[in-house]
């Protein structure tokens, strides 16, 4: 009690204390005064900013809603978000999620369940959700479809594959069904420093993302079951070993060969250059590639579906966006905020979001009038990597286990340890901290 | 003998100017790397076709409007630095020459140097909830506010080390005349420090500038500085570099200028014995 | 001239509070806006911060973050060790680099010295961020300007940022780049405020250069050298910018620096706990450096007075 009290004596001091600072600086400090109806959207800055703004603008002329859009730089764009949603009154009715920073934000208990905003509101038939991750379920702590509803995606990015028909042409080549296809593909592009039959991620930053599908199509998996709350270890499953041989394998023999190295900045500079025949990336980079200011490959770059494993199955990984209305802002936001997300979700408004160069979020688009428009001809490859994505480490110590994994596969990507000792010591390490955490788990089983 | 002094003279100013070359060297590429396209500066050309695009797009376009971010920094970086100068210089006259007890000038001194120790990113999710409590966040009184204190404890130790340079029997003969210390330090201390004030206003002036960790989390849209737009240019899939590049040197261009005007200002004011 | 009684009073209160005002302000910013987040770093280092249903759970855990410090946390450590490598050489070649330019400069002519200054400084007055994402392209592999000019003369291409025995060396060199310039700053400023009388003075003892350097301005200089030093140590192991964008702390943890680490931790992962563990033992370190270095210098100090 007196706690309290202190704590908000304390803050009206320092509130008055301010505010006597704050005089000279607010004659010249632009309004920040927010009128109701005024849907404010925290954004990261990127790409698909300009078709995001697109659609706000065309609803805003059509509903008369107003928006005030925080466009922050990606690297900051945690720190805002948590900022916000931790406060006593949020500054934003719309936070825009990466996947990564999803199960933290849905398990802190952050997001208001849309359900309780408008009890009739669903995702509609069409719309992804990347492994269930719409919904959480708070008493298995994972994403379960059968959870609550916090969020609705608002970018589709996933992880394709790229590659230049003009090369593939002209060596007689065939989109590759697997794993070791492509490596045979590149096997017969690769002539370095000229062309690169194979680029790929792998610093610590990216590695883990870009592994994750080569290890799904293997059979392997990071945890044994995440859908139903179990997450005990499996990272170091013979399959895993097999994915990451293959991953190094790529990068080493007919890869770029500094892949530790190499950032989605640079993976793109590679393709967009010409110098890469083929490569992992994600689909918001098309607008990049296929942009004549930014690319000399823009006619001659094509999407696939990821090859599979050796069991033939495909798999993608999801780096995508999901939007969630928080907690702490009043009611009358929260509403005008669903509606312009209902609005967002529908099939038509998705058209026009992909002509405006964004990533839609709908898989059922291949029937509209973006079909036969070679601009649009990333759809098909979008639509079947979607379909197959998931996400890869679905739980709230996520960014840290990624973290400490990547550490791990990139160090074996360089060749400081061996793949079987990455593995290995990933998995103890994820086994120890999430054994810490309060996660009951089976141990893993060392190779 | 004098021709082993022209000798060394000119090695000396080879080397003087060779490194200047190199220091000039990547500025003049990224000074040209902002007259072209995007694919150009990928691929590497040096000659490329010219083109204005990347300062339209930054100066005015939905995305970015950076002149007003150029405006935000020059508001929080000028203001911060007048407040931490008046701040520093009136507790440097009296820590250099009041002498205030003991442990105050230990635990302040003490204190300044521990926190300028300490990295900026640790404060300023402390420094968020606090202003945001207080109705503060995204003001220029915020930012203003986390750039002087950040500033606070160099421009301290270099004001004392300048206080410290002008003679005491001055500050005496001054007090056996009847003036009280407030009048010591507006006719005395005062003018003989500006010198002092520039070299420290400099340097704080030029952290405030370049500052990101701070702006980056206490500033919003309206007040948003211009490093912070910079990084904008970084994004999560591409790194514009074009853009990126003429946003540098139009950022460039008021430090730039406060170095060529004040530059003299500022050596001889360091010279004063700052550093000592 | 006497003071008379009365007046003498009112001078002493005036000058109580002046003496009590004056310092007032720079107490209360620091008090206001750092103490009290540094009382909040060591009450969460001893806790555990969970976030449910919207608000926050601190567990008291006692020195377990420490333990788990010590104990684990090897990118951490392996920060700390690339820190204190790179601090010493960005900042002994900044020093040397800086120094010399300041010599060279002080020779130069009138004109020359302030264009010369003038260009010494462009580097300080770049923010950290771009310089970060440049020198990634200017160090690039494929297509950086570096690699084009070590094979335009014939010289091997290194892999300055992918090459785990190189990357270090490269955020020194940039580091060292970027700031040598400030040496240079202050160590002009020391240069010109020398006294004249003593070069002139020694003029007839020293035969060369070389020995004026060595036996003359490097004794007088001490005192500055000794304040730059101190001032970039400080600075450097605060390096965060330049690292963010130029290596990301990689490859491996060849380019991890301490506050990469403390970001991460902090912010990224949010385990505001550890971040703070850290923090605060990163200060302890330093302050122990410093406390070691201030002995040193003041015991260097006394046995050469009493020689």
């Amino acid at each position: 009690m007196s706690e309290k009290k202190t704590g908000r004596y304390t803050r009206r001091t320092l509130g008055k204390l301010m505010a006597g600072l704050s005089v000279a600086a607010c004659l010249t400090a632009p309004a920040f005064a927010q009128d109701a109806g005024t849907i404010r959207i925290l954004i990261s800055q990127s790409p698909w900013l300009n078709s995001f703004v697109a659609l706000v603008d065309q609803y805003q002329k059509d509903t008369g809603t107003k928006f005030q859009l925080d466009v922050t730089p990606f690297g900051g764009m945690v720190d805002k978000m948590r900022n916000s949603v931790r406060a006593q009154q949020g500054s934003y009715d719309i936070i825009n999620i990466n996947a990564q920073g999803l199960a933290e934000m849905y398990a802190g208990g952050f997001l208001k369940p849309l359900k309780q905003i408008d009890a009739s509101f669903t995702l509609p038939d069409g719309v992804l959700d990347f492994g269930g991750s719409a919904y959480w379920n708070a008493t298995k702590n994972s994403f379960d479809p059968k959870g609550e509803l916090l969020g609705v995606p608002t970018n589709g990015n996933v992880l394709v594959l790229y590659y230049r028909s003009d090369l593939y042409k002209h060596a007689g080549l065939k989109v590759p069904k697997t794993w070791d296809e492509l490596m045979a593909n590149a096997k017969k592009l690769h002539n370095p420093p000229k062309t690169y039959g194979f680029v790929s991620r792998g610093t610590r930053e990216s590695v883990l993302f870009d592994f994750s599908p080569v290890l799904f199509s293997h059979g392997g998996s990071f945890f044994a079951d995440p859908e139903n709350g179990d997450f005990s270890v499996t990272l170091n499953s013979p399959q895993g070993l097999q994915a990451l041989e293959t991953f190094i394998k790529l990068n080493k023999e007919v890869g770029s060969g500094n892949a530790g190295a190499l950032e989605q900045a640079e993976l793109i500079q590679l393709l967009s250059t010409g110098k890469a025949a083929q490569g992992t990336a994600v689909i918001a980079a098309v607008a990049d590639l296929q942009d004549p200011n930014k690319s000399i490959v823009t006619d001659t770059i094509e999407t696939a579906l990821l090859p599979a494993g050796p069991g033939g199955k495909h798999a993608s990984v999801a780096g995508h966006w999901m939007a969630g209305i928080p907690k702490n802002v009043p009611d009358a936001n929260q509403k005008a905020a669903l509606k312009f997300l209902k609005w967002f979700l529908q099939k038509d408004t998705q058209v026009a979001y992909t002509q405006a160069g964004g990533i839609p979020i709908r898989k059922d688009l291949s029937d509209t009038r973006l079909a036969g428009d070679p601009a649009y001809r990333f759809i098909k490859a979008f639509s079947e990597n979607a379909d197959v994505a998931k996400m890869n480490t679905p739980l709230k110590e996520g960014v840290r286990m990624k973290e400490v994994i990547s550490l791990y596969l990139n160090r074996a990507l360089i060749g400081e340890i061996s793949p079987k000792d990455a593995l290995n010591g990933a998995a103890t390490e994820v086994n120890q901290i999430l054994t810490a955490a309060g996660y009951k788990l089976t141990p893993p089983k060392m190779l | 003998m004098k021709a082993k002094t022209s000798l060394s003279g000119i090695g000396g100013n080879l080397i003087a100017w060779g490194y200047a070359l190199i220091i000039l060297g990547p500025m003049i590429w990224i000074l040209s790397n902002s007259f072209k396209r995007q694919i150009d500066i990928l691929m590497g050309t040096t000659i490329a076709p010219f083109t204005l695009v990347n300062y339209q797009l930054i100066i005015n376009s939905r995305q970015s409007h950076f002149l007003w971010n150029l405006w935000n920094s020059a508001v929080v970086s000028v203001i911060s630095t007048l407040v931490v100068l008046v701040i520093a210089t009136l507790a440097a006259f009296t820590v250099a020459r009041l002498e205030p007890p003991r442990w105050v000038t230990f635990i302040l001194l003490g204190w300044a140097l521990v926190f300028h120790m300490l990295p900026t990113l640790t404060f300023v999710g402390s420094w968020y909830v606090m202003f945001t409590q207080a109705g503060l966040h995204g003001t220029y009184t915020a930012l203003i506010l986390a750039q002087v204190v950040q500033g606070l404890p160099m421009a301290l130790f270099l004001m004392i080390g300048f206080v410290m340079n002008i003679p005491r029997e001055l500050v005496q003969a001054a007090r056996l005349d009847g003036c009280t210390y407030a009048q010591v330090f507006r006719h005395l201390i005062f003018p003989l420090s500006l010198g002092g004030m520039a070299a420290a206003g400099a340097l704080s002036f030029i952290s405030a500038w370049s500052d990101f960790a701070i702006a980056l989390n206490l500033s919003n849209k309206d007040t948003m500085t211009a490093p912070v737009a910079i990084a904008t240019f970084a994004q999560e899939h591409q790194i514009l570099y074009g853009q990126m590049a003429a946003a540098s040197m139009l950022s460039m261009i008021p430090a730039l200028a406060f170095i060529m005007f004040g530059q003299r200002f500022v050596v001889r004011g360091l010279l004063a014995g700052a550093v000592k | 001239m006497a003071i008379r009684p009365i007046d003498a009073a009112r001078i002493e209160r005036a000058n109580f509070w002046w003496r009590v005002g004056s310092l007032a302000p720079a107490i209360i910013v620091l008090a206001l806006l750092s103490i009290w987040p540094v009382f909040n770093l060591g009450y969460l280092s001893l806790s555990d911060v969970k976030w449910v249903s919207g608000s926050a759970v601190v567990d008291f855990v006692g020195l377990r973050n420490f333990h788990e410090l010590f104990t684990g946390e090897a990118v951490y450590w392996a920060g700390v060790r690339n820190t204190i490598v790179f601090a010493i050489c960005a900042v002994t070649l900044q020093m040397i680099f800086g120094f010399t330019m300041a010599l060279a400069v002080r020779r130069a002519s009138k004109i020359g010295r302030s264009v010369l200054t003038a260009i010494f400084l462009l580097p300080i007055v770049i923010p950290p961020i771009v310089i970060g994402a440049m020198w990634r392209l200017l160090l690039g592999r494929d297509f950086g300007i570096v690699n084009a000019l070590l094979s335009f003369l014939s010289l091997p291409e290194v892999d300055w940022l992918g090459d785990p025995r190189f990357a270090l060396i490269s955020v020194v060199i940039v580091d060292v780049w970027h700031w040598t310039p400030f040496v240079f700053l202050l160590t002009l400023a020391g240069l010109e405020s020398l006294d004249q009388e003593v070069f002139e003075a020694a003029k007839l003892d020293v035969k060369n250069r070389w020995q004026e350097l060595r036996y003359i301005t490097i004794p007088l200089m001490m005192p500055t050298i000794l304040i730059t030093l101190a001032f970039r140590m400080i600075l450097s192991f605060k390096v965060f910018d330049e690292v963010f964008l130029l290596t990301g702390g990689g490859p491996g943890t060849a380019t991890e620096v301490i506050n990469f680490s403390i970001n991460r931790v902090f912010f990224a992962q949010d385990r505001v706990g550890m971040g703070s563990a850290m923090s605060l033992l990163t200060i302890f370190g330093v302050a122990v450096l410093i406390v070691l270095a201030n002995t040193v210098v003041r015991r260097r100090r006394k046995q050469r007075e009493t020689a």
